[in-house]
This record gives C-alpha cells, sequence and structure tokens, in this order.
C-alpha cells in the first residue's frame, strides 16, 4: 500500500474528476433500473437489490470523495479550493440523482406500473432522452466544453420546463388521482434529476458562486 | 475546474533541488569553518553553557522553535560537532530537544482551527500526540543515556564501522565537492577585512543563512515535487488504517520533503475534518521523527570528522528506539493519544489553556530552563 507512493499514477483532481464519471456511470445504471420497473414492467424485486447496491456504491463514493477533496486541500494547499469545492457540490448533485432513481423504484415498489398505457411511449421516450443526457454530463466533465456545457444546459432548462408544464397539467386534469398522482410524482423526480444534471454540468464550467442560479445569481433552480 | 497553475517542469525543479542540497552542505561546512576560525576560548565560551544536559535540551528546543525546524537544528548541531566545539555527549541532549521543538509547527496549525470546537478538538489531539510522544521518550531515554551512554555508543560503533574511529578526520568527498565554495566565503569575507573571530562569526552567520534559505527551498520543492504522490499515498493507506504501514509512509514522506513538520501538519487539518483519525495519525507523525533524521545525516556528509555522523546516528537511533519502547505494547501506545485527547478536551473548554500550553511548553518553560541551568 505505501508502495503507491513510488508508483506512477493518477492522484489529486485528475483522479476525483474520474471517480465522479463513474459515480455518474452509476447513477445511470439505477435511473435506467428504475424506470424500466416503472415504465417497462421489470420487477421491482429483481431489479431492486440492484439499484440498492449501485445506490451504496454511490454513497460511499460520495464520502471517499468528501475526504480525498479534504486530503487535496491539505497536501496542495488552497490554490484549488474553488474546483475543491465545485466538486463536493458535483459529487452532492450526482448522490441525489442516485436516490432520486430510488425513489422511482420506490413508485414501482408500491404498485405503481406505467407500463402498456397510451402515453407509455412518451414517457419511454423522455426516460431515454434524460439517460442520454447523462453519459453527456459524462463526457462533458471530461472535456469541459463550455459551448456543448453551455448546449447542454440550454437542453437541460427546456426539458425542465415542458416537465413543469407537464406537472401542472397533471395536477389540474380532470383524470382520477391514481392516473394523475403517479405520473406528476414520476415527472417531478425526473425533472429534479434533469436539474441536477444541469447542476453537475455546471459544476465543471461555471464560478463556483453562480452555481445552481441563473441569471447572474437572481434565479435559484436548485429548489423549484 | 482543471487547473491553470503553471508548474516548472519536474527535471527543472530536481535539477534545482540537487543544487540546494549543495549550497545546503556548504552552509554546513561554511558553519564549521566559521567555528574553527574562531580562537579556543571563545568556542570554549560559546559552548560552555551546554555542559548541563538539562540546558541542552531546552536549547535544542528553543533552537528548533526559533527556526521551525528540527532538520535545520539538528544540522546546525552537526557542524557545530564536525569542529570539536561541542562534543557528543553534550550534543545529545541538544538533538532530544529539537525533537521536542519540532513539534510545535504542527500545534500552531492545529491552533487555526480555534473557532469551530469539535474541529480544534480533533486538530490539537492530533497536534499534541506528538508533543507527548517526544517528551515521553526524552523523558526515558535521556536519564539512560545519561547514565549508560547506550545510545551514543550503539551510533559511535556504527559511525566508526562507515568512517573511522573518533578523534580521526575523515576524508569525505562530499567534503571535498564543498571546500571550494567555502573558501570563496572565507576569502570574500577576508578580502572584506574581517579577521579572527569576527571572521569565524560572519562565517557562522553565512553558514547558517545558508543552511536555513536551502532547507526552506529544498522542502518547498520538494512538496510540489511529491505533492500528488503524497496525496495519492495518504489516501490509500490512512483510509485502510494505521499502524507499520502509515509508519513508513509517515517515513517515506519526512524523507521526501526533508521536513517533519510539513508531513505532521498536513495531517492537521485532515483530523480536524474528521477524515482521519487520532489512532490513523499516531504513527505517521512517528515515521516522520525517524524520517526527519535523515537531514542530520545527509549534514554530516559534509563534515570532516566521524563525531558528527555520530550524532546524526544518535538522533536516529533515539527515534527508532522510543518507538519501539514507546509503541509496541497497546497500554503504553495509548498514553500519548490519552494524554492528547485530555488536553484537547480542556483546551476546547477554556481555549486561554491551548494558548498557554504552547508558550508554556515551547519558549517559557525552556528559556527559564536555560536562564537557571545554564
Amino acid at each position: 500500500m505505501v508502495m503507491s507512493f513510488f508508483r506512477k499514477g493518477e492522484s489529486g483532481l485528475d483522479l476525483i474528476a474520474h471517480r465522479t464519471i463513474t459515480m455518474l456511470a452509476d447513477a445511470r445504471h439505477s435511473f435506467d433500473l428504475a424506470s424500466a420497473a416503472v415504465l417497462s414492467g421489470a420487477d421491482p424485486e429483481d431489479v431492486g437489490a440492484d439499484i440498492r447496491e449501485t445506490d451504496d456504491r454511490i454513497n460511499q463514493a460520495e464520502q471517499e470523495l468528501r475526504g480525498d477533496l479534504v486530503t487535496h486541500v491539505a497536501v496542495h494547499g488552497s490554490f484549488e479550493i474553488g474546483s475543491v469545492l465545485s466538486y463536493t457540490l458535483l459529487i452532492k448533485k450526482i448522490e441525489r440523482i442516485g436516490d432520486q432513481a430510488k425513489n422511482i423504484l420506490d413508485l414501482a415498489d408500491e404498485g405503481v406500473s406505467l407500463a402498456g398505457h397510451a402515453d407509455t411511449d412518451e414517457m419511454l421516450k423522455i426516460r431515454r432522452q434524460i439517460s442520454k443526457m447523462m453519459t453527456e454530463a459524462a463526457e462533458l466533465l471530461s472535456s469541459e466544453n463550455m459551448e456543448q456545457a453551455a448546449d447542454f444546459r440550454d437542453r437541460c432548462d427546456s426539458l425542465r420546463f415542458e416537465l413543469e408544464t407537464t406537472i401542472r397539467e397533471f395536477m389540474h386534469s380532470e383524470q382520477p388521482g391514481s392516473f394523475a398522482v403517479p405520473r406528476a410524482i414520476l415527472y417531478r423526480y425526473w425533472k429534479r434529476i434533469v436539474a441536477n444534471l444541469a447542476g453537475v454540468v455546471a459544476s465543471a464550467t461555471e464560478p463556483i458562486q453562480h452555481q445552481d442560479y441563473l441569471d447572474a445569481g437572481e434565479t435559484d433552480i436548485s429548489d423549484d | 475546474m482543471s487547473s491553470t497553475r503553471r508548474e516548472m517542469p519536474t527535471i527543472v525543479r530536481a535539477v534545482l533541488v540537487v543544487a540546494l542540497i549543495y549550497i545546503f552542505l556548504v552552509g554546513v561546512s561554511s558553519l564549521e569553518g566559521g567555528i574553527k576560525v574562531m580562537g579556543e576560548d571563545t568556542q570554549e565560551r560559546l559552548f560552555s553553557s551546554v555542559s548541563n544536559p538539562l540546558a541542552g535540551l531546552f536549547i535544542g528546543i528553543l533552537g528548533t522553535v526559533l527556526v521551525q525546524s528540527s532538520s535545520a537544528s539538528t544540522s546546525v548541531i552537526v557542524g557545530l560537532v564536525a569542529t570539536g566545539a561541542l562534543g557528543v555527549d553534550d550534543a545529545v541532549p541538544m538533538v532530544m530537544g529539537a525533537n521536542i521543538g519540532t513539534t510545535v509547527t504542527n500545534t500552531l496549525v492545529s491552533l487555526g482551527h480555534v473557532r469551530q470546537s469539535q474541529e480544534f478538538k480533533r486538530a490539537f489531539a492530533a497536534a499534541t500526540v506528538h508533543d507527548f510522544f517526544n517528551v515521553m521518550a526524552v523523558a526515558i531515554l535521556l536519564p539512560v543515556e545519561l547514565v549508560t551512554g547506550v545510545l551514543s555508543s550503539a551510533a559511535e560503533k556504527i559511525s566508526e564501522q562507515l568512517v573511522g574511529s573518533a578523534g580521526s578526520e575523515w576524508k569525505s568527498p562530499i567534503k571535498q565537492w564543498v571546500k571550494e565554495p567555502v573558501s570563496w566565503i572565507q576569502d570574500g569575507l577576508d578580502g572584506l577585512g574581517a579577521s579572527g573571530n569576527f571572521l569565524g562569526t560572519l562565517m557562522v552567520v553565512a553558514g547558517l543563512m545558508l543552511v536555513l534559505l536551502a532547507l526552506t527551498f529544498i522542502t518547498k520543492n520538494m512538496r510540489r515535487l511529491v505533492a500528488d504522490r503524497i496525496e495519492r499515498s495518504l489516501n490509500k493507506v490512512l483510509g485502510s488504517g494505521g499502524g507499520l504501514v502509515a509508519m513508513l509512509l509517515g517515513l517515506i514522506i519526512t524523507i521526501s520533503v526533508q521536513s517533519s513538520s510539513i508531513t505532521t501538519s498536513i495531517l492537521i487539518p485532515l483530523a480536524a475534518a474528521g477524515v482521519v483519525t487520532l489512532r490513523n495519525i499516531y504513527p505517521v507523525t512517528l515515521g516522520a521523527n525517524v524520517g526527519t533524521t535523515i537531514t542530520a545525516l545527509l549534514a554530516a556528509l559534509a563534515a570532516s570528522t566521524p563525531e558528527a555522523l555520530t550524532v546524526g546516528l544518535v538522533h536516529t537511533i533515539f527515534n527508532v528506539s522510543g518507538i519501539l519502547l514507546l509503541y509496541p505494547a497497546k497500554p503504553i501506545r495509548n498514553v500519548p493519544i490519552r494524554l492528547a485527547e485530555g488536553l484537547a478536551a480542556l483546551a476546547v473548554d477554556r481555549r486561554a489553556y491551548a494558548v498557554a500550553y504552547v508558550f508554556g511548553a515551547f519558549i517559557i518553560i525552556p528559556v527559564l530552563g536555560v536562564a537557571i541551568l545554564r
């Protein structure tokens, strides 16, 4: 173990960045499985163990990364303190995505199944879109391409707006509660996941003080 | 989130470190040369005060607190022993004092957490565990050394095998390499009209400055060079527990950066944040104790007498013996931890105790000790 001192290898923020990407891949895995349980009729018991195990892995990674970030500051000093603070926000957002995937599984555990309904295809389309965005977010964490990041965040905002509109429609729907409520809850989780994904990318590209805010700090997007 | 810091190429930094080590050795040699230029009666007056071992111990503490580096103070002691003006017996308590004095740095770092009670409690305990261990080691090994001379005898035997017996002159190849710059310093000062004791004093001052400056920059550059390795290995080792592996890590980091203060001070914010426990930190600080002795051994390479190496080796043997005495048995191992936790609990209740402890242990007691015992 102590020989790691003499070996060449990745360390510092590069290593932390790679571990956050792994966390994001885990979060996507949980999201896909949980969504399948609600939308494609997968047995919640079958996927539940996998999702909980993945969530434990995400939580463990979050705790280890927090410690690693403190070590980074202790060893390197405060030069990269902005990045370190951004990473603490970023890993929390990824951990929240993992939790929200688990919340979606809770819907399935409660007996909610939206498979085979008239709007299932529409919901599956949104699920695929969000899942793809998770991969994109991971790529942006590595590339830190500012233009693509800005485009990604714009698309997140549009999708969040669409999801919010749909949630409002369900709130005023004439349909019975058993139809509207599970959908409103599912869309709400999706909306939070998309907001967290936008936050993940913002953490990599935006100054620390503007993260989770739009319009130069005027609009709070973290609690909507 | 990528870093934008412009780093000096590794090879350039490595060459710079080699050059700084050379300057450090020139400094040690200049110090030795300066003392030798002074008359014997001046040397006698300068070092008569340390013939009392406790006074020597307190001078070791004070000198190290002043330069915030036991590497620097022990290197100076080695340089003084090389002149023959300071005997090995007188130097041993000073070296032990240096071991205690060096712990002030991380204790001062821990005071930075004073505003957050729980953070401060953890940080202060992590810092003072090093103090208590070193004080206990001195409390046991100094009387033993004074009565039996066991540490210096062991060091002398090793030194004899390596460079020859005491009293002889050792033709150190390093000494030959640094001879020329030292003669430039002497000739330069001579050219300015300095002679006798004044010339000797100027050479000592120049030597001290070179030693301190070189060590400061060696530490700075080495820290940059190995920072990523330190970070990686700390995460791996401290995440999975303490023990011998952690001790070895403390040793390696300290040898790399040539400063136990750097190693132990890095640990304080980690302890404060609760990332590592006091029990995990403790062995790292012990490894740092041993690692820091490498600098005095390096300094001995630029000295011309085997006694200089003997003192360097006493420092190493003292620290290794301290670990062998106080670490293996769990009840004894826990004593410094309990004392540190107790003091931290007191310090959290009354912050003034922490400040009083730092001033009392590292300044007031040593100053009074020197004043009374010299």
